[in-house]
């Protein structure tokens, strides 16, 4: 700490990234100045009770359902050694590779008394018997948690995975039953790799605008939505906004709270633990359990994809354009993903070097792009441009920056991770022999954090892949990427168009995905 | 070895970040930028022939028609679009109240209805779309159906089709009724509604005739063209077309239009009213409102032979201008009723 306070640079930056990634708030702040005092009371009045009501249960939901999932799917395939590991391990993460308005589509097609499950729950129940409707919050619910279980999954893996079988066996040895081990030396130990998982899934959920747009389901995003295009009233948008972080901060300051007060860091006496072998009717067990997970998240949107693409193919109606929609679509996603690496970096090593009111102020400002809904984004930066930096307008630079901004906190939240098992006495180490804070952040720091740059790198690349709201709006013009091409497609309900722009979406993401999951298997298969 | 590498990659990048920022400098004939909030297949036709006929490239920036009034407003004169075009009056005409819009020549748009266009000309209505009733053929509960207002009655319970209230052409039509009708009818009207279709509402007006015509449902409120795409494909389905609010009492059939207007911010005003007039005329009217079975808003224009044709009923006599004036007072109408 003494010795990183001679350099000035690392808050300098800092303050530099959080200053970006505060437009839109500065845009909300300043339209929300603007509503009068009856406006508020307007907006107390005819929604915010429900919208509070509708957002917080619909969060609470879906973090419990991603809770189940994800740690019991983890725990199973980081723990148990059974046939076909690899490949489930493939399929607990090949779901985010899905948008989440590809799967609400997915679903509400397949729940039509002619869809596949619809015809199946007839044959089941009788011609007469009621479809279960979607349209409400348990039918968003588990869209989003299908299409965000993985976050969990992933989190806790990789800390199920690495471990000192050493207190495993202590307790043991104590006399402790397996599930006593699981609940009080597993479960603390892997805490807050779990929460860590959870904020990302909630962070998803507040600001998601596909599944509840479908869903026609009322949170605070949809809402703001149609504040802002169907009556035309920004300072309306701006104040239910202003509203929305509030309550997203209140929350992730829970949440570190939460994980404040567990650090282990990673030391020598860390192991790669080695799973023990399924017995046959685990076996059966595992894969029934996970194989329902995969299928309802993976399996059956890809078939339904597969099928219509089909169709269209038959129809000759995939021309040469698709390969442009997914090379805008590689393109955008590969210079913002790098862009937001580069740019969370600061903020994550000063919060974990320096702790003050002043980097955890930083820390929270830099979460917000992913607070605030994709449209209210596009906005703030669109009228920052235009006012700050007309020359740029048209270009690709607009929607990176909109896009950097929105995704930030992800590469910050898991770049932040992996700098927390990094003990200050490495880096202490390399100051004692010598090296300069840059050099030893060339040499020292980023080798070491390596991972979760990468996994931080990955995690943007797929979520701007998948990005609808804030595209639709800042692309260059002539510029359509697969999101926007599926959302022209489907408005339209020409399904055997938008299927191939979701498959090809989903084909474009697997590089990204190979990455993540070469990068824990080499360190545990 | 490593550091080359690693300088590589950042050349790499400075070289691609450097390329998306030159992108805008790239067309070198400026194509016409149309912002458009129309389904892309129903446009794509006109202006394939347009291009092909002028010579000018013309580029499609879809989205929905709301966001891309709201981008057009906050570009202001940075703006790329020479035109918007628009499913629906109420959008064009808030546009054209925002000031967005250049007025277009009356000798280019005097061919079409005044009605159908705003009084300063500032948007022109391209296809007009009538608000109909579908019935199932196959039942007699909705004999006593003669208005739009009958649907509120509770002998349809459970059998009425219509969409989720957020649907632009559902906003439209209510706007229409509120106008003719008054407010608290209207109210008393998606009152009866609601409590008939009790949540279950549609996504899709193609899928309330679907559901009409499978027997689900005996009854739904659609823009007319869904009938007659579900006809085309399945000529035997058990639906016909029912006009509202006919007869001498009536107040006629809701109509609303597609239409298109010149951004006050074009670079090239001069080409975009090239667009506009070959929209206007005759051949370019019957492609535009053909593809979609609407009604060309243009005297004389042959329409779709399997659609009711003009003369043979009653519309609402209610400026297309007005849909916007009202907007904001049907959405909070929507919303106090608690419209699903």
């Amino acid at each position: 700490m003494i010795l990183l306070r001679k350099d000035h640079l690392l808050p300098y930056a800092t303050a530099m990234v959080v200053l970006l990634a505060a437009i839109p708030l500065v845009y909300v702040l300043h339209a929300s100045l603007q509503l009068s005092w009856p406006e508020w009371r307007g907006l107390w009045h005819s929604r915010l009770p429900v919208l509070l009501w509708n957002t917080f249960s619909l969060v609470v939901l879906v973090v419990l359902i991603c809770l189940v999932l994800g740690v019991s799917s983890a725990w199973l395939v980081a723990r148990r050694s059974f046939p076909g590991r690899r490949l489930a391990l493939w399929l607990m993460v090949l779901p985010l590779t899905i948008p989440t308005y590809v799967l609400a589509y997915v679903y509400t097609s397949l729940w039509e008394n002619t869809g596949w499950l619809g015809r199946l729950w007839l044959a089941l129940w009788g011609d007469g018997a009621a479809l279960p409707d979607l349209y409400n919050v348990f039918g968003v619910a588990l869209v989003l948690s299908l299409s965000g279980f993985s976050y969990v999954f992933l989190m806790s893996y990789a800390a199920m995975t690495h471990g000192n079988p050493h207190l495993e066996e202590a307790a043991r040895l104590h006399g402790a039953t397996p599930r006593e081990v699981f609940r009080r030396i597993t479960l603390p130990l892997v805490r807050p790799a779990v929460v860590a998982g959870l904020a990302v899934v909630a962070l998803h959920v507040l600001s998601d605008f596909g599944a509840v747009s479908m869903l026609r389901y009322q949170t605070f995003t949809l809402s703001i939505y149609l504040q802002m295009t169907g009556r035309f009233d920004y300072n309306g948008a701006a104040g239910l906004s202003l509203v929305l972080v509030l309550l997203a901060l209140t929350f992730l300051v829970l949440e570190r709270f939460f994980r404040s007060r567990q650090r282990y860091y990673f030391g020598s006496h860390m192991k790669r633990l080695t799973p023990r072998p399924a017995s046959r009717r685990e076996v059966w067990l595992i894969w029934g359990w996970l194989g329902l997970i995969g299928l309802l998240a993976f399996g059956l949107p890809l078939v339904w994809m597969l099928s219509w693409t089909w169709d269209a193919w038959q129809a000759r109606a995939i021309g040469m354009e698709f390969w442009g929609y997914l090379g805008n679509s590689l393109l955008v996603a590969s210079v913002a993903a790098t862009t937001a690496v580069f740019l969370a970096l600061p903020i994550g090593y000063y919060y974990n070097r320096v702790r003050s009111w002043l980097s955890a102020v930083y820390l929270q400002l830099s979460s917000i792009g992913f607070v605030l809904p994709g449209p209210v984004v596009a906005l703030g930066a669109l009228v920052f441009i235009l006012s700050q930096l007309p020359l740029l307008y048209g270009g690709l630079l607009a929607l990176v920056l909109a896009l950097v901004v929105r995704f930030l906190p992800l590469a910050v939240q898991s770049q932040e991770a992996a700098l927390q098992q990094l003990t200050p006495s490495v880096e202490s180490a390399g100051r004692l022999l010598g090296a300069g804070p840059l050099e030893n952040l060339w040499r020292v720091v980023l080798p070491l954090i390596r991972g979760g740059m990468i996994s931080a790198w990955v995690l943007v690349f797929i979520d701007v892949m998948k990005e609808l709201p804030a595209t639709l709006i800042l692309r260059p013009v002539g510029f359509d990427t697969l999101p926007v091409r599926i959302w022209i497609e489907a408005s339209e309900e020409m399904l055997e168009l938008a299927a191939p722009a979701a498959l090809l979406l989903l084909l474009g993401s697997l590089p990204a995905v190979w990455i993540m999951v070469r990068g824990e298997t080499a360190r545990s298969l | 070895m490593a550091r080359i590498a690693r300088r590589r990659g950042m050349l790499l990048l400075a070289l691609v970040l450097a390329l998306s920022m030159a992108l805008p400098a790239w067309a070198e004939e400026e194509p016409l930028v149309i912002y458009s909030g129309r389904s892309d297949k129903f446009v794509k036709p006109v202006v394939k022939v347009f291009t092909d006929e002028t010579g000018i490239q013309v580029v499609l920036y879809s989205a929905k028609s709301t966001a891309l009034l709201n981008k057009l407003k906050v570009e202001g004169p940075r703006t790329e679009a020479d035109l918007y075009i628009s499913n629906d009056a109420g959008n064009l005409q808030l546009g054209s109240d925002m000031g967005l819009f250049a007025p277009l020549p009356e000798e280019l748009v005097g061919v079409i209805d005044a009605k159908l266009r705003a009084p300063d000309n500032t948007w022109v209505g391209l296809s007009a779309r009538a608000r109909v009733l579908v019935v199932n053929t196959g039942q007699h509960r909705t004999d006593f159906v003669q208005s739009v207002f009958d649907l509120a009655d509770s002998q349809l319970e459970g059998r009425l089709g219509i969409t989720n209230s957020s649907n632009e052409s559902f906003i439209a039509g209510t706007t229409v009724y509120m106008l003719e009708a008054g407010m608290e009818r209207t109210r008393r009207w998606l009152e009866g509604m609601r409590d008939n279709v009790d949540g279950q509402v549609f996504n899709k007006h193609s899928k309330i005739v679907a559901a009409v015509a499978a027997g689900k449902k005996d009854i739904g409120l659609v823009n007319h063209y869904y009938i007659y795409r579900h006809l085309a494909k399945h000529p035997d389905a058990p639906i016909r077309i029912l006009l509202p609010d006919q007869g001498p009492e009536g107040m006629g059939v809701a109509w609303n239009v597609a239409g298109v207007a010149v951004s006050k911010y074009s670079k090239q005003p001069e080409r975009a009213r090239r667009l506009v007039a070959f929209l206007v005329s005759e051949r370019g009217q019957e492609i535009f409102a053909r593809v979609n079975r609407e009604y060309p808003t243009r005297k004389g224009v042959p329409t779709d032979p399997a659609i009711p044709p003009l003369d043979s009923y009653k519309v609402a006599d209610v400026p297309m201008s007005e849909l916007a004036r009202q907007r904001r007072a049907t959405i909070d109408l929507l919303e106090s009723v608690g419209m699903p």
